[in-house]
């Protein structure tokens, strides 16, 4: 690659403006001067590749991957279902929705050749399009196709008449194997994504069951059910997903998630006891419900647990299951845990989000004194300074007349001005603030700022933002 | 300064008069309440987070209803400052004074929370005998440390073990005529098994570390020559770096 910036893939019109794989940056940019680029990221590249072998999986069970840009599709027995190998075809590159070259052969490494190598119209008898694929489509190192090409062979029609031995012989096992491969004479055997099958358990019942505890009993025995593929496959759910369907063919999901992952029954039980005591609309049987199915869409790794002396550990968990309850009940923005901001105000400095968004960073401790509550909106108080930068000798906050004993500043703070559009400009609307801390004859400590420097207004507000200990 | 009485005779009974006796702790295991005013809410909590003693790691648990009144929100850099993690912190806001209950019902059952405190404001009709016997019920199961923080609130009739008046008190001044290190009144109105009315004032002589009576504190010598704001925190000085 060398130490220049090369392309790695264009868009349909590239080629039209004269760029390919492989140029370099600066010569794509000589030849289209408002070229736009983006980094190339394999990873991102790969995760979206295996995406659309997901997706895939709606044509075939068996779908391969075949790195860095493709896929193979064993379309054997399938295509009927679709109107066709054509079809098919059509479908899958509409599913994907992004540039695709399809290609159909009776094997897996023909059609991979067709797909990447094929020039000009595809058209005629397959044996003859392979055959007047390029060499390049063996894909073998540089040194053995400039040899074949010295040698005169330009198309694998012409390599497929001569003697293998004589090929393995110049040019290796492998390329020999690969034309074989290529021209259907040996196999090339796919290695499919094996989907793994989704956690689910289903119960249905002659007698439709109507009972609230009925139906908890039946998802703690559907939970067991669950808990053993889970076990098996050393997971835990995160998500748990109850249907109910009702004899008159009403269905109703019950959701509930939680924070760590879990095979045990018992709390997820008392997680949709929660979640049914706090329905909106309470549950309606009906006629009563004729099966139950529970899914665990969501679940990440949980190794076999072994039950632990320790009580830290029991600890945790309770604390975990209190959250959880507490979500399923209030909801999960109810529960939240201070993240420190990376942020100049001292109101944003810090915000409130909800537990399940994952731990906090540390915070340090500040340099300068800081209030334990802020107010949120900071409070509006009358005050009287005795000088202008000095701190206020009273104030009235609430209708309560506070004297200033002690006071301490001015911290100024200033606004963050890189955040608002105009804020570097002399005349910015922002506002700077100067903080004092301040006790009044009770002993209550209050931490109050000016809003604006008396040179950026002329009657500036002041404000109650925050109470010491 | 009146001298202390005995631990022993604090317990066998009101004295005739009230005098300061040994200060009693926030003990785990037990409901206790704590009245303050809007204004002494800091004061409050910065007295329950003191007596959770040095350095732990587990969670404290701050439950609150929804209300009409001005919002506080918890400062990062103060509680950093206070020395405890703000990370220990989790807040559950609940719809209404029902589900705060109800909420902090579960969580004094749950043994692994550093502090359960119920933030409530007014009157609080649902906070009656039976709420407090429960929360005092779960409390001695789990061992968990339960406050319920009454602000602006008549007292009432509960099954507490303690109940404190909390209010800001005048601190020790910092050169330059600054605020000092937090400060603060402490009354015990009512104590079960026990003497109450006594009340401390209590202070504490650095940001952090607990609060200690008056006559256990060095008086901070104050500095000469010229006195400008934040003596302590010049810049350059490493005493408050991280």
């Amino acid at each position: 690659m060398g130490q220049a910036l090369r392309l790695a893939a264009l868009t349909a019109d590239g080629a039209h403006h004269g760029l390919a794989v492989g140029m370099t940056l600066a010569d794509a940019r000589a030849r289209c001067p408002d070229l736009v680029t983006a980094p190339h990221d394999p990873h991102e590249d790969a995760k979206l590749l295996a995406l659309l072998a997901r997706r895939m999986g709606r044509f075939t069970p068996m779908v391969a991957l075949d790195p860095p840009d493709g896929l193979v599709l064993d379309i054997t027995g399938c295509a009927h279902l679709f109107g066709g190998e054509e079809a098919l075809a059509r479908l899958a590159m509409a599913e994907a929705d992004l540039m695709t070259r399809p290609a159909l052969a009776d094997h897996a490494a023909a059609a991979r050749a067709l797909a990447r190598y094929e020039r000009g119209q595809a058209g005629g008898d397959e044996a003859l399009r392979i055959r007047a694929l390029p060499i390049a489509a063996l894909e073998l190192p540089e040194a053995s196709l400039s040899g074949l090409r010295r040698a005169g062979l330009k198309h694998l029609g012409d390599l497929a008449g001569r003697p293998s031995s004589a090929l393995a012989a110049r040019f290796g096992e492998e390329a020999v194997a690969k034309l074989r491969a290529i021209l259907g004479e040996a196999g090339s055997p796919l290695a499919p994504r094996a989907a793994l099958p989704p956690i689910r358990a289903q119960a249905r019942f002659a007698e439709p069951i109507g009972r609230t505890q009925d139906v908890l009993e039946v998802a703690e025995t559907l939970l067991e059910d669950t808990a053993r593929q889970m076990e098996a496959r050393r997971i835990g759910g995160r998500r748990f997903v109850l249907r109910l369907e009702r004899a008159d063919g009403a269905i109703r999901d019950l959701a509930i998630e939680t924070a760590l992952p879990t095979r045990e029954a018992a709390p997820v039980v008392r997680l949709l006891r929660e979640r049914l005591e706090s329905l909106a609309d309470p549950l309606d049987p009906g006629f009563g419900f004729d099966a139950v199915a529970l899914a665990v869409p969501r679940h990440e790794p949980l190794a076999a647990r072994q039950t632990s002396t320790q009580g830290d550990e029991r600890e945790e968990e309770s604390i975990a299951a209190l959250l959880d309850r507490l979500a399923t009940r209030l909801g999960e923005g109810a529960i939240l845990r201070l993240h420190p901001r990376d942020r100049h105000s001292p109101e944003k400095a810090q915000a409130l989000l909800p537990a399940a968004r994952g731990l906090a960073g540390r915070t340090q401790p500040p340099a300068l004194p800081r209030p334990l509550f802020l107010f949120d909106p900071p409070q509006e108080v009358s005050a009287i300074a005795g000088v202008p930068d000095g701190p206020p000798l009273r104030f009235t906050w609430r209708g309560r007349a506070h004297e200033v004993r002690l006071a301490e500043g001015p911290e100024r703070i200033a606004p963050e001005w890189w955040r608002h559009p105009l804020g570097h400009l002399p005349d910015t609307p922002l506002l700077t603030r100067d903080y004092y801390r301040v006790e009044d004859g009770t002993g209550t400590r209050f931490w109050l700022f000016r809003h604006g420097l008396f040179e950026e207004r002329t009657h500036p507000k002041w404000y109650l933002h925050g109470l010491f200990s | 300064m009146m001298p202390q009485a005995a631990l022993s005779a604090a317990i066998s009974g009101p004295s005739p008069a009230p005098q300061t006796g040994v200060l009693p702790s926030l003990a785990r295991g037990h409901l206790h309440e704590i009245h303050a005013s809007a204004d002494g809410w800091a004061a409050a909590l910065g007295f329950v987070l003191s007596a959770l003693g040095p350095a732990g790691e587990q969670t404290i648990m701050l439950v609150r209803a929804k209300r009409s009144g001005p919002r506080l929100l918890p400062c990062g850099a103060g509680w950093a400052q206070a020395g405890l993690d703000p990370r220990r912190l989790v807040v559950v806001e609940a719809p209404d004074a029902l589900g705060m209950l109800r909420a902090g019902l579960d969580a004094a059952r749950c043994p692994g929370l550093a502090a359960v405190v119920l933030e409530t404001w007014g009157p609080l009709p649902d906070y009656d005998l039976t709420a407090s016997r429960r929360l005092v019920l779960a409390a001695e199961r789990s061992g968990a440390l339960v406050i319920v923080l009454r602000g602006d609130a008549p007292q009432r009739a509960s099954a507490a073990q303690t109940r404190w008046q909390i209010d800001p008190g005048p601190s020790v001044a910092l050169p330059g005529q600054a605020p000092g290190y937090p400060a603060l009144s402490a009354t015990l109105l009512r104590r079960r098994g026990g003497a109450s009315g006594q009340s401390w004032p209590l202070q504490r002589s650095a940001w952090e570390g607990a609060f200690h009576e008056p006559e256990d504190a060095e008086q901070p010598t104050p500095l000469s020559g010229a006195v400008v704001p934040f003596p302590a925190l010049r810049a350059g000085d490493q005493e408050r770096a991280a």
